[in-house]
């Protein structure tokens, strides 16, 4: 069986996968259950100021049968004294002092603050610090959370402000709701951070009621938007994570969050550069358990590759992840329908035709029955009929070789410039 | 005509020139592709073809990079 443990900048676990900040690491009940049904660490809901929430926090968006495809909630940080919820860290710690505990925290963007929250957790004997730059909603509203997680002169800051204090390892949660993450995530680098961890919730609203027009969720007749998650937001995540995998000033772990909800799924992450990765919607939705598939699927997997430590796969796609001008143009693929799997819908000759490049023709053989064929000298490789088809191994997407060598666009691009420079004025 | 068919124009109408030892000599890009002019080996002959498939402009643009190779 390969070893699952890891260690993120520092902070020791048994395997990947942690409960993220939120609603089910809410008490020392609820993460003493979830080690004992096996997550290797939890980050606890964020410690700050005590707040108060309002009733009817969550909604969820079920899909062609799926339930929470997307989830979204309005709740805010921990709503318990400071010093309850410090007993229950210590108390968790000592029954369970392999498994990491990591304090999330949330204050105003001011330095005593940041000092005194820090020496407060720290003293209970936590693995790990996260700083909460995230939460869209609520907090923002604030001065905290996102608002301070979308200027990256902040996050340095703040960042700062808690290193020059803190004895543990720092991670910064960084928020979704910014055109390029990256910048701050190289804020927090700057700022002293020895991991960071993303994403945060993106800014949602779930919904509007068709007969009483109010918002979903609605808090007696008003909404405000609220933080979404689960399964939908994994590709976005997913990207953010490799952005940052690749960028090369920032040389820092990343803990991987957003929409992961099985072992594949943390594979993913850790293939694009997580080192761990952080879980809450799918615990929501299935409870604690889940992580029992989680770790077995993950060790099987490692086990059929011949690999011997998890950490072995961490980054390993990010160099295969680049920029758009760096693809190879003169790569081709095009469909291949097979008609022995085929059960001709037409899904894929619709598709094509109404909204693609008009390539699948629907035939008739000479027995009079009914057959699709892709004109391959016409097919892109958009690959939409091969997503829209209804039956596995009914389409494949082939390789066809070019004659023509690798050109990327910006070699392209590089080619005309010479040949403008070199470019031999002739009159007619 | 389809798309293939006038790429494969386009591509017949590049080889022709670069098959009797043209080199390109210029590529103007556009709205409606690219002009890309052809300088005879004697060096006082140029000719120009428009090229507007995708398939047409990626293949003269490879055939730039391996004419800027071998310079």
């Amino acid at each position: 069986m390969a070893d699952l443990r890891i260690n993120l900048a520092g902070i020791k676990s048994p395997n990947p996968f942690w409960l993220a900040s939120a609603p089910p690491t809410n008490s020392g009940y609820q993460v003493q259950r979830a080690f004992e049904a096996g997550w290797g660490g939890a980050v606890w809901k964020t410690l700050g100021d005590p707040i108060l929430n309002v009733s009817s926090r969550f909604a969820a968006i079920s899909f062609n049968g799926q339930r929470v495809a997307g989830f979204n909630n309005i709740e805010l940080i921990t709503d318990r004294p400071l010093e309850v919820n410090l007993k229950e860290i210590y108390e968790t710690k000592k029954r369970f002092p392999n498994h990491a505990i990591i304090a999330s925290l949330m204050v105003e963007p001011k330095q005593e603050k940041w000092h005194e929250i820090v020496k407060r957790v720290e003293d209970v004997g936590v693995d790990g610090l996260e700083l909460n730059f995230g939460c869209p909603h609520g907090m923002a509203e604030r001065g905290m959370g996102s608002a301070s997680g979308q200027v990256p002169a902040l996050v340095e800051r703040q960042t700062y402000w808690v290193k020059e204090v803190a004895k543990t390892p720092v991670i910064v949660k960084l928020t979704p709701n910014i055109t390029d993450i990256t910048a701050t995530a190289e804020a927090a680098c700057n700022g002293g951070a020895d991991a960071i961890s993303m994403i945060n919730t993106i800014n949602s609203l779930m919904g509007v009621d068709l007969d009483t027009w109010n918002t979903i969720p609605h808090v007696a007749g008003k909404g405000a938007h609220g933080g979404y998650c689960g399964p939908a937001v994994k590709p976005i995540a997913l990207n953010m994570v490799a952005e940052c995998a690749r960028h090369p000033h920032i040389n820092v772990p990343i803990s991987g969050i957003g929409g992961i909800s099985n072992w594949q799924d943390a594979v993913e992450f850790m293939l694009m550069g997580a080192t761990g990765v952080q879980v809450c919607t799918a615990a929501m939705h299935h409870g604690f358990r889940i992580v029992e598939d989680m770790i077995e699927g993950l060790s099987n997997y490692l086990d059929s590759k011949g690999i011997s430590t998890v950490s072995e796969i961490i980054g390993k796609s990010v160099p295969k992840y680049s920029d758009w001008g760096n693809l190879d143009l003169n790569y081709n693929i095009v469909a291949k329908i097979n008609t022995d799997v085929c059960i001709n819908c037409n899904k894929c000759h619709i598709a094509c035709e109404d909204t693609s490049h008009q390539c699948i023709d629907m035939l008739t053989d000479t027995n009079g029955k009914s057959y699709l064929k892709v004109r391959e000298e016409d097919c892109v490789g958009c690959n939409l009929c091969s997503i829209v088809c209804p039956v596995d191994g009914a389409i494949d997407m082939i390789e066809v070789p070019s004659e023509l060598p690798v050109m990327t666009w910006n070699e392209r691009q590089a080619a005309l410039k010479v040949a403008a420079d070199c470019k031999v004025d002739v009159t007619k | 005509m389809s798309e293939y068919q006038q790429f494969q124009d386009e591509r017949d109408k590049i080889d022709f020139f670069i098959g009797k030892g043209y080199r390109i000599n210029g590529v103007n890009e556009h709205l409606n592709g690219a002009t890309v002019d052809f300088l005879h080996p004697n060096g006082n002959v140029t000719e120009t073809l428009l090229i507007g498939t995708a398939n047409g402009r990626k293949y003269f643009s490879s055939l730039l990079i391996k004419q800027n190779q071998g310079k």
